[in-house]
């Protein structure tokens, strides 16, 4: 679907993307993580074609991203907002035609969502008379109007109240099984883990990992075991290990060095005949998140 | 060419449809009618103060008598003897002054003083300046034994008339002053209409940047294709204005002159110093066609070509009071053309100053409507015109450029170097 190569961008002599390349399969969830300032907004807005590459190329469908893909690319900013002066009908109507889309169409369209979300009778309203969580719908219905083959959504939770943001994420899922492929970014790890099903992480500019959660999670395997046991037991001292203070009052994760054979901790382990429960430990993505963007 | 359609439907429709905009126009021409109503009754009507003056009149060396000088409200009556009884009149406001002149001569009045003067405005005193001089004047004829009929005889009357040779080869009136002022009024007209509709495209700018929906709008559109629909669709919503405005004014003032011809004759007197046959006569000779013409060219020439900049001014600024120190510079080749107008244009229309300044884009517009009436020759309307619409084009091209990085800027208010920047960059 989406082909990122190498691509850099700089703003005077700062360099905010550097050797940036992705790979978007068509119809999955594609999540872009990374501390303020890291150029996730940048490689956004060059997704929307708001910016242009300074090198590298983007390719949308096998051709050179330009200014007639618009019509399939649906674009969320992080600022985000709408004319306060118009009404909520013939503002969706501008967007869905400035996107291409025929005026008929556009029409079937907004009565289509505005059924759809229930707010038909605030069609002729103006922005300006709108709730602050009424018109974030209306500006997400204006971002997926126009029946984007490609969403991108910059901070998609941030701003929204917790009802429109779970109306967000049921609408994502919803356009993925559509065929949909969406590219959001956040710093929400739950929404990473819930939806993504590929991400990458980006700080000062350069791409520092991407993969799928479970690949990424793989990758960062540090070692580390949870042990739960019935009672109190001595760990050896050539362990390294730390009790857990949250599950049950027996439970410690050790981690071992690399000449260390996980058999020798499994043969130790059930040599007490108190061990109730044994397993790996995956670091979570924030934990993987904290760390490849605290040292770098 | 889709989207520039979208967004100037969208511009005009919008702005046709407020409240305001309806409400302003059918309100402005009767603004205007009331404005110029009561300015023509006050100039005619009310203007005239009738306050009589009586003052004391003391000439020891002038033959003639207080009552030989009283004219139309003014009295005058011989001084008294005592000077404190006078003082002590004035100050009651019994009497208005006490004018004495010491002068041996009756050609000078150099040592004339007018006693409580302060309570005569600059006019009255003026008026009365005159009145004495021309008195002492028509004394000193009859002293010659010329009669104020005499005098009359051998006044001379008329004055020069400028001709010109037209195109048939006919010599015709020239109307030279008409032609000044309908040249100046059409100048003014597009300064106006540069100034209000201009600044309502660089306003539609502003309200996407801080309303933080440019974002969608650059990523859906052209940046050159978004502000030509822009200037464009203001353009129309100023056109609209412009007629209705025109067709309402000239209603209102119809019955308003109507209303006043009937009702008072102090505006039929005052209309007949002004010579009505001439002005009729001179309006005919006018090149119409040309007029009109150069009008509508210059007129949306000019808007489109500031429209365009205001529009980039509107795209690099964060809020409206950091517009000023954008506006200055661009507003002032608009004065400039005023000034040349006024200065070269009015002493030789189709000299070389003025020719040079109906070349210039940023000053053609205003430079060329006031040369319209006088002849100006058709290539250099064209060359003029052909040049204004290349620099529009540039304009639109250099502000979407401007626009496509400034409008992404916000937060800190941004220098000319930031400008010259942004354009580098896009």
């Amino acid at each position: 679907m989406l082909k990122v190569s190498h691509v850099y961008k700089y703003f005077d002599d700062h360099c905010v993307n550097n050797d940036i390349s992705l790979d978007l399969k068509d119809g999955e969830i594609f999540g872009l993580l990374g501390p303020n300032g890291a150029g996730k907004t940048t490689l956004m807005r060059m997704l929307a074609t708001v910016f242009t590459p300074d090198r590298g190329e983007i390719l949308i469908k096998g051709e050179t991203l330009g200014s007639k893909h618009v019509p399939m690319i649906g674009y969320m900013p992080e600022e985000r907002g709408l004319y306060r002066k118009m009404s909520v009908v013939d503002q969706l109507l501008y967007f869905a035609e400035l996107k291409g889309l025929a005026r008929s169409r556009a029409k079937d369209n907004v009565r289509k969502w505005l059924h759809r979300l229930d707010i038909v009778h605030w069609a002729d309203r103006k922005m300006e008379e709108l709730s602050k969580g009424m018109a974030q719908k209306i500006q997400f219905i204006s971002t997926i109007l126009h029946e984007p083959k490609f969403l991108i959504l910059d901070e998609p939770f941030s701003g929204f109240d917790p009802v429109n943001a779970d109306m967000v994420k049921d609408l994502i899922i919803e356009l993925k099984e559509s065929g949909t492929t969406i590219l959001f970014s956040t710093h929400r790890m739950d929404n990473v883990e819930e939806l993504c099903d590929r991400l990458a992480i980006i700080h000062e500019g350069r791409k520092v990992l991407d993969g799928s959660i479970d690949e990424v999670r793989r990758e960062h395997f540090k070692f580390e075991y949870d042990l739960s046991f019935t009672e109190i037991v001595t760990i050896p001292e050539h362990f390294h290990f730390r009790k857990l203070e949250a599950a049950s009052a027996n439970t410690y994760r050790i981690t071992l060095n690399k000449d260390e054979s996980f058999t020798a901790l499994l043969d130790w382990a059930y040599s007490t005949q108190k061990l109730k429960s044994f397993g790996e430990y995956l670091p979570t993505m924030h934990e993987i998140f904290v760390n490849k963007v605290s040292h770098k | 060419m889709r989207s520039i359609w979208v967004v100037l439907k969208k511009e005009y429709l919008t702005r046709i449809k407020n409240k305001t905009f309806i409400l302003m126009t059918f309100l402005a021409p009767v603004l205007i009618a009331l404005f110029y109503g009561g300015a023509i009754y006050f100039a005619t009507v009310g203007a005239a103060d009738h306050s009589e003056k009586t003052m004391y009149f003391q000439a020891p060396y002038w033959d003639l008598e207080s009552d030989e000088l009283s004219f139309e409200d003014y009295t005058f009556v011989p001084a008294l003897s005592n000077t404190k009884s006078m003082i002590e009149a004035i100050e009651n406001k019994k009497m208005s002054g006490w004018l004495q002149i010491n002068d041996k001569d009756i050609r000078y009045i150099d040592s004339a003083e007018l006693v409580g003067g302060a309570s005569f405005s600059v006019t009255e005193i003026q008026k009365l300046n005159n009145h004495i001089k021309t008195r002492a004047h028509e004394f000193l004829l009859m002293e010659l034994g010329i009669s104020d009929s005499t005098l009359r005889q051998t006044e001379v009357q008329g004055s020069i008339r400028a001709l010109e040779i037209d195109n048939d080869g006919d010599v015709a009136n020239s109307n030279t002053t008409l032609k000044s002022a309908v040249g100046f009024a059409m100048a003014m007209i597009i300064y106006m209409f540069i100034f209000i509709y201009g600044s309502m495209v660089m306003r539609s700018a502003m309200e996407e940047k801080t309303n933080r929906i440019v974002e969608v709008i650059v990523s859906s559109v052209k940046p050159f294709d978004l502000m030509l629909g822009k200037i464009l669709g203001v353009a129309l919503v100023g056109l609209t204005q412009f007629f209705a405005w025109i067709a309402l004014s000239v209603g209102l003032l119809g019955a308003l002159s109507y209303a006043f011809s009937t009702g008072s004759d102090s505006i039929t007197k005052e209309a007949q110093n002004i010579p009505v046959n001439e002005l009729i006569s001179g309006f005919n000779t006018l090149p119409f066609f040309d007029i009109i013409v150069v009008f509508i060219l210059f007129f949306l020439g000019g808007y489109l070509l500031y429209s365009s900049i205001f529009a980039a001014i509107g795209a690099a600024v964060n809020q409206e009071t950091d517009v000023q120190q954008f506006m200055l510079p661009v507003s002032l080749p608009l004065v400039f053309g005023f000034i040349i107008a006024q200065s070269v244009v009015f002493q030789s229309p189709n000299g070389q100053l003025a020719k040079v300044f109906s070349m210039i884009p940023l000053t053609s517009p205003i430079v060329m409507a006031v040369r319209a009436p006088f002849d100006v020759p058709i290539s250099e309307i064209i060359g003029s015109f052909i040049l204004l619409l290349l620099t529009f084009v540039f304009m639109v091209w250099l502000s979407a450029k401007i626009y496509r990085v400034g409008v992404l800027m916000y937060g800190k208010k941004p220098s000319w170097k930031d400008l010259f920047r942004w354009i580098k960059q896009s």
